[in-house]
């Protein structure tokens, strides 16, 4: 890890337009969620398939995106990460350092925000909250390590990740049973599952694997998208010919 | 000091070739890297910097390869062409956080030592986006000079810059080649490089056309007709002269000088002593009339 | 340069000082000009088929191309379905589709947006545009149409697959002709107003990542968020303003319209009947979103100066 890679980092992120939407984005979740608790009165299955549905499916995986392009791909767009690049540092400090920072961009402005919807939406006991909070957490590393290395692969990250992340696994894993197992939302959900028990049924907290296969797949998926960042970046290319 | 070694080196994209089969040395001094836009510049900048694999061939820094070295940084500073930078912080910043990113024992000076050398100092709290396109890349020299490298690359550092900006660059750059470091900077402006570089380095359609000293690369292409504009104390005695000794093609005497064009570059140069010195003429004045980059380029572009 | 050579005696050599421009061929045009329209008209036609990649290198052919597909398969796998079960309808209606393919349209608008106008912003090309016989509100039109267009084509084929399908399914002819027509409809106002936000939100956020990234959370967190909105305002009893705040969605929108104007079932499911008013609230809130869009747009091209 490295201190100012880490700050510019977070300056070029939360810079701009970007911040901007992040905060909306976090305000809509809690607007719903004041919503839901009002339409439903704080009942935990309505709060569960907000944090589900709009939580986990929508605004994580956004989030995930919105920050892998701020941390990485805009700077791989417009050239300026040469001067990251041409420094005596490893690649993978380099990484690390932007994955760090990009986790816990995630953290504060999606994983937080979902706990804080299941709290103001109904909860009981504080149960539902850390079973989604575990959950988003472990959604969270996953994305962020997923996105950040589509950006480096692809100029096209922002298109290719959103095709998975909502037309994968939220439409067609709706028709085709086989590809919800194959979803990073799946295998985070899977603990929450687990975590709630007996509970998990009447609450809605379904998951199409079971916890163990659920970790392990977030481990492969995460670590071998860290692998594959670090290879490409060692050897990413640049050249002002557009 | 330190040298950048070229051997044999290609670069294709699918099937276009943007640098074919070039070798050069690149040492101590002064280097313009020359070129129409498209011959390949950037491309071989982008090699000699570590951005880009050659295709064959091979770069190497002192007898290191460079491609997929970091470790190279701590000698090789580079400037990119790219405007972009980290538009949310200002110039000193910037510059720090690349001292920091070198692991410089004491970043604070040498930021500020390398801000100071490019004349940034009243300007170095200010937003980067705020800059003009001449303190943008004064900046960016900084931040390729804050660690002292021993080889500098300059993508077209004279973009944009003004007169007075482009001589104080013009300075900055001999005086760290006469501490003895390597200097590379590519142009397609000959006026640039022909004030700046000891050395040139010609690439046309991605081919080394020419290298050395630009003078002597003209000496070296005699086919060429040379020109000279030549006054002397008796014209007209003189151009009877040349004429009949046959070392110049043809003469004009109509103006108040002779022009004179010789495709002999060196029966011409020895002759003119001995035909003026004969005759008793005296010579005022020999100007090369076409000795400018721009003709020598303009040539090497044509052929 | 020539000025160190000459620089002891300029008279001596006149040739030098006097200058002279040579002829090699250039000739002047005294033909006619083509004036505005046909600016407008290239403008229109350029942004058009940039949406494509068509005259850009292959690489920018790959994203519209894959979504085109994507959005084209489906009514070639209905069209089987309706021929192997021997149905008498097409599994999915013509004003449905288009909202049920929702995230594909949106990545569509969300990936091309941008680019229709976001460079010409970053890199200051407006003033080139100005300095031509042409209006920052004729750029704007032609901007707007272009991308509009473009969205409608692909929306249309995807129609017309449909129904070409239905026909090849010898599904009854009368139904599925009104059924189309009914769909065209839905194409043409998806077009105007999906067009019209995406390039507000584009025009905004000059880089071209941002861009994409930006117009799909728009569109795919207003869907959330108005979808959400609608079950928890209908079960709390309150339908009528479920459904409203539900059209929030440009999808749910436009499904709305079409539910009032032609009675077809809400793609969407929403059940509330809200007669002639909300035909007219709906198609008052679309035509809204494009004029204002088209209005926000023409401000924003108002600051572009020569920075």
């Amino acid at each position: 890890m490295n201190v100012t890679v880490m700050q510019l980092t977070a300056r070029n992120l939360l810079g701009r337009r970007r911040a901007m939407f992040l905060v909306i984005l976090l305000l809509l979740l809690l607007g719903l969620a004041m919503l839901t608790r009002w339409a439903s009165d704080a009942s935990p299955n309505a709060s569960s398939v907000l944090a589900n549905g709009f939580a986990l499916g929508t605004v994580l995986p956004l989030m995930g995106l919105l920050v892998a392009t701020g941390v990485i791909g805009a700077e791989i767009d417009d050239g300026s990460i040469v001067y990251m690049l041409a420094k005596p540092l490893r690649r993978r400090e380099i990484l690390f350092s932007k994955l760090a920072v990009g986790f816990a961009a995630v953290f504060i402005f999606a994983v937080l925000p979902t706990m804080a919807a299941v709290v103001i939406a109904g909860d009981e006991g504080g149960q539902l909250m850390l079973a989604y909070g575990v959950s988003a957490v472990l959604a969270a590393i996953a994305y962020t390590a997923i996105f950040v290395t589509l950006g480096i692969v692809t100029r096209n990250a922002v298109v290719f990740g959103l095709l998975y992340a909502l037309l994968w696994e939220t439409v067609l894993g709706g028709y085709v049973p086989g590809i919800r197992a194959v979803s990073v939302r799946q295998w985070a959900l899977s603990v929450a599952e687990r975590m709630l028990g007996s509970q998990a049924n009447g609450w809605a907290v379904t998951s199409e694997v079971g916890m163990t296969t659920g970790l392990v797949m977030l481990g492969l998926v995460t670590v071998a998208a860290v692998y594959l960042g670090v290879r490409r970046l060692r050897t990413l290319t640049l050249n002002s010919i557009e | 000091m330190s040298t950048l070694e070229l051997v044999g080196v290609s670069r294709w994209y699918g099937d276009v070739v943007a640098v074919n089969d070039v070798t050069m040395t690149v040492g101590p001094g002064v280097t313009g890297l020359l070129g129409p836009n498209g011959a390949g510049k950037s491309t071989l900048i982008s090699m000699m910097g570590g951005f880009l694999p050659p295709s064959s061939g091979s770069v190497t820094l002192d007898g290191v390869p460079v491609w997929r070295n970091t470790e190279v940084y701590r000698s090789i500073g580079l400037v990119p062409e790219t405007e972009a930078m980290y538009d949310m912080v200002t110039g000193w910043e910037f510059v720090l956080a690349n001292a920091r990113l070198h692991g410089l024992a004491n970043p604070v000076a040498a930021a500020r030592a390398a801000v100071d050398q490019v004349d940034m100092m009243d300007a170095r709290n200010r937003d980067i986006s705020g800059y003009s396109k001449g303190m943008k890349q004064r900046i960016k020299m900084a931040t390729a000079l804050v660690h002292n490298p021993t080889v500098l690359l300059l993508d077209e550092p004279f973009n944009g810059m003004d007169p007075r900006q482009r001589l104080h660059l013009m300075e900055l750059l001999q005086s760290l080649a006469a501490q003895g470091r390597t200097v590379l900077f590519s142009s397609h402006i000959l006026e640039e490089v022909e004030q700046l570089a000891g050395t040139i380095e010609v690439v046309v359609a991605g081919r080394h056309a020419a290298s050395g000293d630009f003078r002597r690369i003209r000496k070296l292409m005699t086919q060429r007709p040379h020109q000279y504009t030549i006054r002397s104390s008796d014209n007209r005695a003189l151009a009877a002269a040349m004429i009949a000794d046959g070392s110049a093609d043809s003469v004009d005497v109509s103006s108040g000088a002779l022009a004179v064009q010789a495709s002999d570059f060196g029966r011409f140069v020895r002759a003119l002593p001995k035909l003026a010195c004969d005759g008793d003429v005296r010579l005022l004045e020999v100007t090369p009339a076409d000795e400018s980059l721009e003709s020598v380029f303009s040539y090497l572009v044509a052929r | 340069m020539a000025d160190n050579k000459a620089a002891p005696d300029a008279a001596a050599t006149p040739e030098q000082s006097q200058g002279v421009i040579h002829d090699i061929g250039f000739r002047h045009y005294d033909g006619p000009r083509l004036g505005r329209g046909w600016i407008v008209r290239s403008l229109l036609a350029e942004t058009f088929r940039g949406v494509f990649g068509f005259g850009r290198p292959a690489r920018a052919k790959i994203m519209p191309w894959i979504l085109v597909g994507i959005l084209l398969a489906p009514p070639l796998i209905f069209a089987l379905i309706a021929v192997l079960l021997s149905l008498d309808a097409l599994p999915m209606s013509y004003t449905a589709y288009l909202p049920g393919m929702q995230f594909v349209v949106s990545l569509f608008v969300a990936s091309r947006a941008p680019y229709c106008v976001s460079r010409d912003l970053r890199h200051g090309v407006m003033p080139l545009y100005l300095s031509r016989p042409i209006r920052r509100n004729d750029y704007v039109l032609a901007k707007f149409a272009g991308l509009a267009l473009a969205m409608f084509a692909v929306l249309a084929a995807a129609e017309t697959l449909l129904f070409v399908g239905a026909l090849l399914a010898k599904l009854p002819l009368g139904a599925q002709i009104t059924g189309y027509l009914q769909g065209l409809v839905v194409a043409v106002l998806l077009s105007l107003v999906l067009a019209a936000i995406g390039l507000v939100i584009a025009a905004v956020t000059p880089r071209r990542g941002l861009g994409v990234a930006a117009i799909i959370t728009v569109l795919v967190v207003l869907s959330g968020f108005a979808a959400i909105v609608a079950v928890l305002l209908t079960r709390a009893g309150s339908a009528s303003l479920g459904n409203y705040l539900g059209s929030l969605d440009p999808y749910a929108l436009v499904d709305g319209i079409a539910v009032s104007w032609f009675g077809v079932d809400s793609a969407f499911g929403r059940q509330a009947d809200l007669g002639l008013a909300g035909g007219v609230a709906y198609a008052v809130g679309a035509t809204a979103i494009v004029a204002g869009g088209i209005a926000l747009l023409m401000r924003r091209c108002k600051k572009v100066g020569i920075a």
